[in-house]
């Protein structure tokens, strides 16, 4: 029995990267709520817009590398990031403009508007490719770590070692710092209670004065930064590939499901149980049980559940559980 | 024939006023009390329309009309079509004649935003409050489109819905039937509205609730705000009614003060049970 050393070994392989991918997906899960909650359809198109704004961000990154501009420890791509932004909201904006907002004119269902989501999704992936290749690219620099294995190993005398990298620790602040801004601003300014307003009953938003193209706008412009922040803190943390992105809309939509469709703080919990979930699930417990399970009990195998190629079939586990006993989410959400 | 020149009916040949055995055009006599829709503050003057450009009509020639001060009930039978009188005041209705006017101007093509705008407030039956919201962001998001300072009406708000002020910070959708009618008033009176339409504010209350709600909206009444109410519960509403509407099929059916309306024995077997 060694629990001290079991606790590192499960804090270094599961809950440190659980936590890092958790706050990734549950700020990609906020923009597809809030898509959801104020313009009524699932969009399928969000990974892919995460993907051109990361995309953006990687770009800008290259050339901040070449001018020799850098953060120092922190990588340049945080530097980058408000070109991101607002690359990626002249985008979607501009998508808008062109083709929801005919649909939105037509009234629309909701299930055609998922369909030409699928639609602008192609394109976007088409754009992204096109622009980017389809290659893996590595973007992030400056300290690779914040505590590394064998330091920790040295300070405490432990076996095991924790090592949380830089771009974990960055993922988890921004995550923070992002949500507590948006709800604030959901909560607190009279443009956010008024997305809220129109999210809640839309045809009492209009008796009240409530201009819906305004909302709209805001809501674009809230999900370009949601999608382009979570995008680069997932690209900096493993790297950009633009089939993962188009690959991340099952968690994302798994999170936000789970979480309850329409409600923020359902999306970022949803976020964390689907991260969870992946990662205990495929992860081998043999070094932790060692540790904890008395000598003649040691474990054979890996205890690995699942092989890690098979991740995204935890996320559509939970979603089918999720949608057959609670549709409307943990927190109560609109049901799909 | 005589020789009498003003006997002969010559240089008179129309028939249609000189029947034989007299005419038949008889003078109004008039309605035996003043009908001031001149006056009216808020009128539907002869509405004919239905829901969409190519709906059947709903209203018949039916006109609804209310004075300042005043608080004006439209009763009627199910399906007589109270709401769709009061939504087409509102302009939720196309409208083939008729003309609605608001203070002497004329609103009849105007949208329900802009009329919200001029200083109409409607309350809708159904989904009136924004349920995942506290019952103080329901007023402030009443008052959306005040940009001056709104504190002083929402003071006022809470003067007159005091339930209202202790639960300010409660979501509205977890109130009861009752404080949730108060909260969907309250929205409506935050963009202190010239005149004051309520859909069916006593529906699906207990009969108590139901009492302390109409004397709210006496209450509201008395702050000098117009309001025209569509009631189910006709002789309550009459009883409070300065003008009630009777509407059967889409069209005025009977017209009047309550009191008067409340004797009248037709109204009575017909509408109040006796």
């Amino acid at each position: 029995m060694d629990i001290l050393n079991a606790i590192v070994a499960l804090s270094n392989f599961v809950l440190v990267p659980a936590i890092a991918y958790g706050s990734q997906l549950a700020l990609g899960a906020l923009g597809v709520t809030l898509i959801y909650g104020i313009l009524r359809f699932s969009n399928f198109a969000h990974g892919d817009t995460m993907a051109f704004g990361t995309m953006v961000v990687v770009l800008f990154t290259w050339w901040f590398q070449s001018m020799g501009i850098t953060l120092g420890p922190l990588p340049t791509a945080l530097l980058a990031l408000p070109f991101g932004i607002i690359a990626c909201a002249a985008l979607v904006i501009g998508t808008d403009r062109i083709v929801y907002r005919f649909y939105r004119e037509q009234k629309a269902k909701p299930v055609i508007l998922v369909i030409v989501s699928m639609g602008v999704m192609f394109i976007m992936n088409g754009l992204v490719r096109f622009i980017i290749g389809p290659n893996d690219q590595r973007f992030a620099d400056g300290e690779r770590f914040i505590i590394s294995a064998r330091d920790f190993k040295q300070m405490t005398g432990l076996h095991e070692g924790l090592a949380i990298k830089t771009t974990q620790g960055i993922t988890v602040i921004t995550a923070v710092v992002v949500v507590a801004l948006l709800f604030w601003f959901l909560n607190r300014t009279r443009t956010g209670k008024s997305m809220r307003a129109y999210s809640d009953n839309e045809d009492l938003a209009l008796l009240s004065g409530i201009n819906p193209e305004r909302v709209v706008l805001y809501t674009w412009l809230i999900v370009a930064a949601l999608a382009t922040v979570a995008g680069t803190l997932y690209g900096l943390d493993k790297t950009f590939k633009p089939f993962t992105y188009f690959q991340l809309l099952l968690p994302i939509f798994a999170a936000a499901i789970v979480g309850g469709l329409g409600s923020p703080l359902g999306a970022i919990a949803g976020g964390f149980v689907i991260a969870f979930s992946e990662v205990t699930i495929t992860y081998a417990w043999k070094k932790v049980l060692v540790y904890l399970l008395p000598d003649n009990l040691d474990p054979e195998g890996l205890v690995q559940l699942l092989s890690t190629d098979y991740k995204f079939a935890v996320s559509f586990a939970i979603l089918v559980i999720v949608l057959l006993f609670k549709p409307t989410g943990l927190f109560k959400g609109k049901s799909v | 024939m005589t020789n009498n020149p003003y006997q002969n009916d010559r240089g008179n040949k129309d028939r249609t006023i000189t029947k034989d055995g007299g005419g038949t055009m008889n003078t109004a006599t008039g309605t035996d009390h003043e009908m001031n829709t001149e006056n009216a503050f808020l009128i539907g003057d002869s509405m004919t329309g239905g829901y969409g450009k190519t709906g059947p009509d709903i209203l018949h020639d039916c006109t609804i009309a209310v004075n300042k001060g005043e608080i004006a009930v439209i009763v009627g039978p199910n399906g007589a079509g109270k709401s769709t009188a009061m939504k087409a005041t509102f302009g939720m209705l196309h409208l083939r004649e008729g003309s609605v006017r608001l203070d002497g101007q004329d609103i009849t093509d105007l949208s329900p935003q802009a009329r919200v705008a001029q200083g109409m407030g409607f309350v809708p039956q159904t989904s009136n409050i924004f349920t995942s919201m506290t019952v103080q962001e329901n007023l402030e998001m009443g008052a959306f489109i005040r940009t001056d300072d709104f504190s002083d009406t929402m003071a006022q708000v809470y003067d007159l819905f005091p339930i209202l002020k202790d639960k300010r910070y409660q979501a509205a959708g977890e109130l009861s039937g009752g404080q949730r009618q108060q909260v969907a008033v309250g929205r409506a009176l935050m963009t202190r509205p010239k005149v004051l339409l309520l859909d069916e504010p006593t529906a699906g209350v207990s009969p108590i609730v139901m009492d302390e709600l109409f004397d709210r909206i006496i209450e509201v009444a008395r702050t000098g705000i117009p309001i025209l109410m569509v009631e189910q519960n006709a002789r309550q509403a009459l009883e409070i009614a300065d003008k009630g509407y009777v509407l059967v099929q889409g069209a005025n059916a009977h017209t009047g003060t309550g009191k008067e309306l409340l004797a009248d024995p037709e109204v009575r077997q017909s509408f109040l049970g006796g």
